[in-house]
């Protein structure tokens, strides 16, 4: 679609404003106002300016304090009208008070959008912080784009944009999209993306949300190429209609994961039929985002482990599924999970089964599915063998495989050697990596660990080093069996109902 | 497009600062919107009492009709499987005295057979508006709470959904020798219950229970509409 290819923001779209989003996640030039002339200084401006010349952003970046100066080798300019160039983007973080006045200087200098960092508007509940506010909104209104006040703002990997603190958040760009009001949340959710292998195309905070929120952000991502998983933490929304369409379209284009807190506060309403007091918040946003066609997870982790899987995962449901490995009591559990969550574990086909248990040591392993290995420590070159064989059994489309890495510790200690070098996980990974291209179905790894205490930090360490293997490999991993049902199970309600749809 | 016939039933109400329709009224407005009702007629004396009974025919329920009287079974102004004309004349005294002097009237209605019940209704989401709600009815609905709602306008999709959506939805198979229920009749009540909530501002909430399965055929034998 051309309008996607230009990757302009809403033109053509007379529901929201024409906006320029292009200018504002990958800007070219970015003017940051309110950076101290002193490089030590704990300010959000100062802050701003190292952590996006340490994450090497790429674009020209122009510090702005009426008192001049020079800061880390930049020129420090008195007033945005000095700067040589019309910028693209802005960093707002000077005092509230004076938040207004910079955005209109921002706004005469024909930046297209600005991210205000600074804090006392609406959040403090105050009538000087609405009316602040309110001047934010008004000053938009006439032709510039805010993310904010009191937010931490964008992070972009492609253009190298980042949010407070997080110099360190990866460069890599990817298909995921993250929208929260809270910093905090898309800070955190940012770096746990690293080990858990999700890749982000942008993420916005947008605290207050004066300007830009959920449903216009949720109508850009939409349409956005580089994004094809959209993940939100919603605490509040501005208008449940406007919210509903948007959210119903973009669950028709692309996955849409949410997770929405405080649902248990708003259920007191004094109300005079059964109807209404059956409500209550929690059911009624339950109904409406499966109405969209939304996908809703209940805690910051399944929100994490969701956003992997449908990132991670062909787009396309899995009901079927082979468990390999984790031995016994962990089969019958996979066995119930999977059942709970709509999916089932079939016993192979016989003839498959032959060939596995003629591979399988013995006694105490099992091919019927799941296939018990019998031992922790079968060799990769073995689980290479089951993993082929199992995927062949055209009811199968995909595979877990359960690696109980832990149970090589005593093996560690007997030798004398660090744990990480009796534990064959990189030979896994590629084996796993080999099954995948040449099955053309995917493998799900999951890596539990029954010893997390400071006795065995070199299992976590271990644990984390085979993680990282597999995400670097865009193979998902989590950490314990249901959590991958669960992520899987809720890639199957997205797909499987545009499947039943289709049909 | 508004319905005039709900619209009128409505401002008349509102008009004469009423919180709620009576339950004759309720129904007017939901067979304004093609919903399935009881067979009844409005006795305001009881000079109507022997052409009503005679329509309707036994055996029948006759109820106190008040916009001020919600809960009726709480209030004792239910008389169930009345069979003959001296029953009802006396139902029609007792019905009458419980009353209290409330203006209405009283209700004779067919009695609707069938083991299944049902609840629909509508409520006003301060995020998200008219939404419209299905379940399982009759004193279930409070104790399990087994209950879905879709926003209104619902879809075909949405509405079929919802039903699905239940634990107890296999009440509406064939089971224990009874049909299957009338899912296309279902889904279209549960359609226009969002309408009658889009269309009409003044309407806060509906309460359609119980809404019971004659055979294949559900008919709300119950309804409350609660006005702004």
């Amino acid at each position: 679609m051309p309008e996607e290819r230009k990757h302009r923001g809403n033109r053509g779209n007379n529901r929201f404003p024409d906006t320029d989003f292009e200018r504002i996640f990958h800007p070219a030039s970015i003017a940051i106002l309110g950076v101290s002339s002193d490089e030590n200084s704990v300010g959000f401006g100062t802050g701003m300016l190292r952590v996006l010349k340490e994450m090497g952003f790429a674009g020209r970046i122009y510090p702005v304090n009426p008192s001049g100066g020079s800061v880390l080798g930049l020129k420090i300019y008195s007033r945005m009208e000095d700067i040589p160039e019309r910028v693209d983007f802005a960093v707002i973080a000077v005092t509230a008070k004076l938040v207004p006045q910079a955005l209109e200087d921002c706004l005469r200098s024909g930046v297209a959008g600005a991210e205000i960092l600074s804090s006392g508007f609406g959040e403090l509940g105050t009538q000087e912080g609405r009316q602040l506010e309110d001047q934010i909104r008004e000053i938009t209104a006439r032709g510039i784009r805010v993310v904010g006040p009191n937010c931490f703002g964008i992070y972009c990997p492609r253009s190298g944009l980042t949010m407070l603190p997080g110099q360190d958040l990866s460069r890599e760009s990817g298909n995921v999209a993250f929208l929260a009001q809270s910093g905090g949340m898309a800070s955190d959710f940012a770096h746990a993306g690293e080990w858990m292998g999700i890749r982000f195309s942008k993420m916005v905070s947008f605290g207050n949300g004066a300007d830009l929120r959920e449903a216009e952000l949720l109508n850009y991502l939409a349409r956005d190429h580089e994004t094809e998983v959209i993940s939100m933490y919603i605490e509040g929304i501005k208008d449940g209609d406007v919210f509903f369409r948007e959210l119903k379209a973009a669950a028709a284009r692309k996955p849409v994961i949410i997770f929405k807190g405080g649902l248990s506060a708003a259920g007191a309403r004094s109300v005079a039929s059964h109807t209404a007091s059956m409500g209550g918040s929690g059911l009624i946003w339950s109904s409406v985002l499966k109405q969209t066609g939304a996908v809703q997870v209940f805690d910051t982790q399944e929100l994490m482990q969701a956003s992997a899987a449908f990132s991670l995962l062909p787009k396309k449901s899995f009901r079927n599924i082979a468990v390999i490995g984790g031995g016994g009591a962990i089969g019958v559990a996979a066995c119930d999970i999977a059942e709970r969550h709509g999916m089932e574990i079939p016993p192979l086909a016989s003839d498959i089964r032959e060939r596995i248990e003629a591979i399988l040591p013995r006694p105490g392993s099992s091919a019927l599915n799941p296939v018990d290995v019998a031992n922790p420590l079968v060799a990769p070159s073995i689980l290479k063998e089951v993993l082929m064989n199992a995927a062949q059994d055209e009811r199968i489309d995909l595979q877990i495989i359960v690696s109980l890495f832990f149970h090589y510790n005593p093996y560690a200690l007997m030798f004398g050697v660090p744990i990480a070098e009796i534990v064959p996980y990189k030979e896994l990974v590629e084996v796993v990596g080999d099954v995948i291209n040449k099955t053309g179905k995917p493998v799900v790894a999951v890596l539990p660990n029954a010893r997390r205490g400071p006795r065995n930090m070199d299992i976590t360490g271990l644990i984390a080093l085979a993680r990282q293997e597999y995400v670097q490999r865009g193979i998902p991993v989590f950490d314990e069996l249901h959590e991958a049902i669960r992520a899987i199970a809720h890639v199957n309600t997205y797909y499987g109902r545009r499947e039943n749809e289709k049909r | 497009m508004k319905n005039d016939k709900a619209a009128r039933i409505i401002e008349k109400a509102v008009k004469k600062g009423r919180k709620a329709l009576s339950e004759y009224e309720s129904k007017q407005l939901l067979a304004a919107y093609g919903i399935p009702i009881t067979k009844e007629i409005l006795l305001k004396d009881k000079d109507g009492l022997a052409r009503a009974t005679e329509r309707i025919g036994f055996p029948l329920v006759m109820k106190g009709c008040s916009a001020d009287i919600a809960h009726k079974t709480e209030k004792g102004l239910i008389y169930v499987d009345i069979r003959t004309v001296s029953e009802a004349k006396k139902a029609y005294r007792e019905v009458m005295a419980g009353m209290e002097g409330f203006e209405g009237g009283v209700l004779v209605q067919e009695m609707v057979k069938g083991r299944r019940e049902l609840v629909m209704g509508l409520t006003r989401d301060p995020q998200f508006g008219p939404c419209v709600m299905f379940g399982l009815g009759g004193i279930f609905t409070e104790i399990l709470r087994d209950v879905s709602f879709r926003r209104a306008p619902l879809e075909d999709y949405d509405a079929r959904e919802m039903m699905k959506e239940i634990k107890g939805h296999k009440i509406l198979d064939a089971v224990r020798g009874m049909e299957a229920a009338d899912e296309k009749r279902l889904t279209e009540m549960l359609i226009s219950i969002g309408r009658i909530g889009l269309e009409n501002p003044d309407v806060m909430e509906i309460d359609l229970n119980p809404v019971i399965l004659s055979g294949a055929r559900p008919v709300v034998v119950d309804a409350l509409v609660v006005l702004k």
